[in-house]
């Protein structure tokens, strides 16, 4: 199959788009799994969360079944804008990870994995249902706005080799790629991101050092937590919204990618993010039919080629 | 049991007043010494491990240990692997696990046996574990810097850091271990066995610290880096830093320490001076196959 320039340059464009998302997701659950050693299978319930809560803020959204629909209430939200879910989305994330990592996460750091895999995954379940009974189980129309600061982006823009590209879909990959860019320097160029980037391989040393990074565990949660939720605002922004995109769209994505870059490493996070984007994107051009095969067979063959990941080390584990 | 391990604490405490009585003649120049001394001759250990019984899980490892440390000294814990000499260090450092349950471990006379390492740490107890675990993503400069954040983070945080010996600065370190200077925008991961050993050891010098816990340092190293790191330690006691030196390698360990204890099956079967475990060989053949 030949392929045309165009068709190359949507794949990468598509590509990033994607893998931002999974790149915001996997810098999540590598922190909190590595500084508190934690497996969180309630990541991809935050994204849901993020994805919802920013369909509410954006626009009144019918509702057409559910617990609210069937007491009277026919729609639900503020029309805030995409702006205002920009803000507000994170804040939400940030504060449900400062609960979950006190009332759910904390009380279980030093109870074996199993144990977490068991509470995160049936506060998953519970996300996942409580949304299903309260919203409603059908299907919502991905976020698009016409305008943004006054500026149309409605319309497709011209970009060379790609042609005609949704000049709203530029934004979000540049929106997303900002945060990462923030949060990669916050984490190479800060006291606070040495301290996690160290935690993250080997949190008992931290403390041996005499640095009290359980104090940091809330911030660090709290922090996955909100990255995840803004993924899930800009998956919701090219991708349409229901109850089980927490599980297929972010959880198992999550884990593939910090698989693919190496637990314990937010360059790898970010790195595997990408990749794995690439691929989805490339494939679903193509062979769509294939894409999920080719993904995790690329996984597999990773795990027994480069088990430690793009940038992850070898100590990772010990 | 071989020798006389019942009172170790007799002929130390006479030594010590001994040493007492000299500096008072001898115009106490040196404070630290000085205070030292004084806290031995009152029977005030630096650390004193008093009747601890520690388990991973189910395993009763360590069975009624007791041992003490005086400030200044380099003190060696000998014994075969699996004797219990890493959950001694991790029992002090306040690691976990091990779980104590019985007894206690006291620091400058305070209990600290149930405080959290990182209190432990910035109390001036570091400890440099085996397998060096340096932070492989980080550079070394980026490994050295945690002790930095160590001592601001504590500092914010309202903890007691402790002032006897306040840490290097990376200068001073460098001194020490000029080879790290040469790498120190390299990865920690890309260090040789010998270069990682410095590393854990340059950021444990650069933490405030009063004694210095070694598991191991040789382990794994090939000579000359053996001699290097040997020297390295020589250094630092001649600071006045107390150093508790665990090691399998019972002949270097001894060439550097004043003091040593055996331990065996998680109980002291020697206590004595270094001078004395060398002569005493049924106890060097039995417990340390040297």
């Amino acid at each position: 199959m030949l392929l045309l320039q165009s068709e190359i340059a949507s794949i990468l464009l598509n590509g990033l788009q994607q893998g931002a998302i999974y790149a915001l997701l996997g810098i999540g659950l590598t922190i909190i799994l590595g500084t508190m050693e934690f497996l969180n299978l309630a990541h991809g319930a935050l994204y849901l969360v993020g994805a919802y809560t920013g369909l509410i803020v954006f626009q009144e959204t019918a509702l057409s079944n559910g617990l609210l629909y069937s007491s009277g209430i026919t729609t639900l939200g503020f029309e805030g804008g995409f702006l205002a879910a920009l803000i507000v989305v994170p804040i939400v994330g940030f504060g449900i990870g400062l609960l979950m990592e006190r009332f759910v996460a904390e009380p279980f750091y030093d109870r074996p994995e199993t144990d977490q895999l068991l509470v995160t995954f049936g506060l998953a379940l519970i996300v996942e249902e409580t949304v299903k009974n309260v919203i409603g189980g059908n299907t919502f129309q991905s976020i698009a706005p016409s305008t943004i600061l006054g500026v149309n982006v409605s319309q497709p823009i011209s970009l060379p080799l790609v042609g005609l590209f949704p000049s709203w879909r530029l934004f979000i990959i540049a929106i997303a790629f900002l945060v990462i860019g923030l949060t990669y320097l916050a984490i190479e160029r800060t006291d606070f991101g040495l301290v996690v980037q160290a935690g993250t391989h080997d949190s008992e040393m931290v403390r041996i050092l005499g640095i009290p990074i359980n104090r940091s565990y809330s911030l660090v949660f709290a922090l996955g937590a909100a990255l995840a939720a803004f993924a899930g605002l800009i998956g919701a922004s090219i991708q349409t919204v229901s109850p089980q995109i927490g599980t297929q769209q972010a959880l198992v994505p999550a884990f593939l990618t910090i698989v693919v870059g190496g637990a314990g490493s937010v360059r790898g996070a970010i790195a595997g993010g990408l990749v794995l984007g690439l691929i989805i994107s490339a494939m679903t051009q193509t062979y769509s039919q294939w894409a999920q095969i080719v993904l995790y067979l690329f996984v597999a063959l990773m795990l027994v080629f480069k088990p430690e990941g793009l940038f992850g080390s070898a100590e990772v584990g010990e | 049991m071989s020798s006389d391990a019942s009172d170790p604490a007799a002929d130390t405490s006479e030594e010590a007043a001994e040493a007492a009585a000299d500096a008072a003649a001898a115009d106490v120049a040196d404070d630290h010494a000085a205070r030292a001394t004084a806290a031995a001759a009152e029977g005030e250990h630096l650390l004193s491990i008093e009747d601890v019984d520690a388990y991973y899980g189910q395993s009763h490892i360590l069975r009624d240990l007791s041992l003490h440390v005086e400030e200044g000294e380099v003190c060696a814990l000998l014994g075969r692997n699996g004797a219990g000499k890493t959950t001694t260090l991790r029992s002090v450092a306040g690691a976990r696990p091990p779980d104590v349950r019985e007894g206690a471990v006291r620091f400058k006379g305070d209990e600290i046996t149930d405080r959290t390492t990182e209190d432990i740490s910035s109390l001036g107890i570091s400890l440099v574990p085996e397998e060096r675990r340096v932070f492989p993503n980080l550079t070394v400069e980026e490994n050295l810097h945690l002790s930095d954040v160590a001592r601001n983070w504590s500092n914010t945080f309202g903890r007691d850091v402790s002032m006897d010996h306040p840490g290097m600065s990376t200068e001073e370190v460098f001194e020490v271990f000029p080879r790290l200077e040469e790498r120190q925008s390299q990865k920690a991961g890309t260090l040789s066995g010998g270069e990682q050993q410095m590393l854990a050891i340059a950021r444990a010098l650069k933490q405030d610290t009063d004694l210095l816990m070694l598991d191991e340092p040789y382990e794994g190293l090939a000579p000359q880096i053996i001699q290097t790191v040997e020297d390295a330690i020589e250094r630092i006691a001649e600071t006045g830093t107390t150093i508790l030196l665990v090691e399998q390698n019972a002949v270097a360990a001894m060439s550097i320490a004043d003091r040593a204890y055996v331990i065996d099956q998680g109980s002291i079967v020697f206590a004595g001076d270094s001078e004395q475990l060398r002569d005493d060989e049924k106890t060097r053949e039995r417990y340390l196959g040297v």
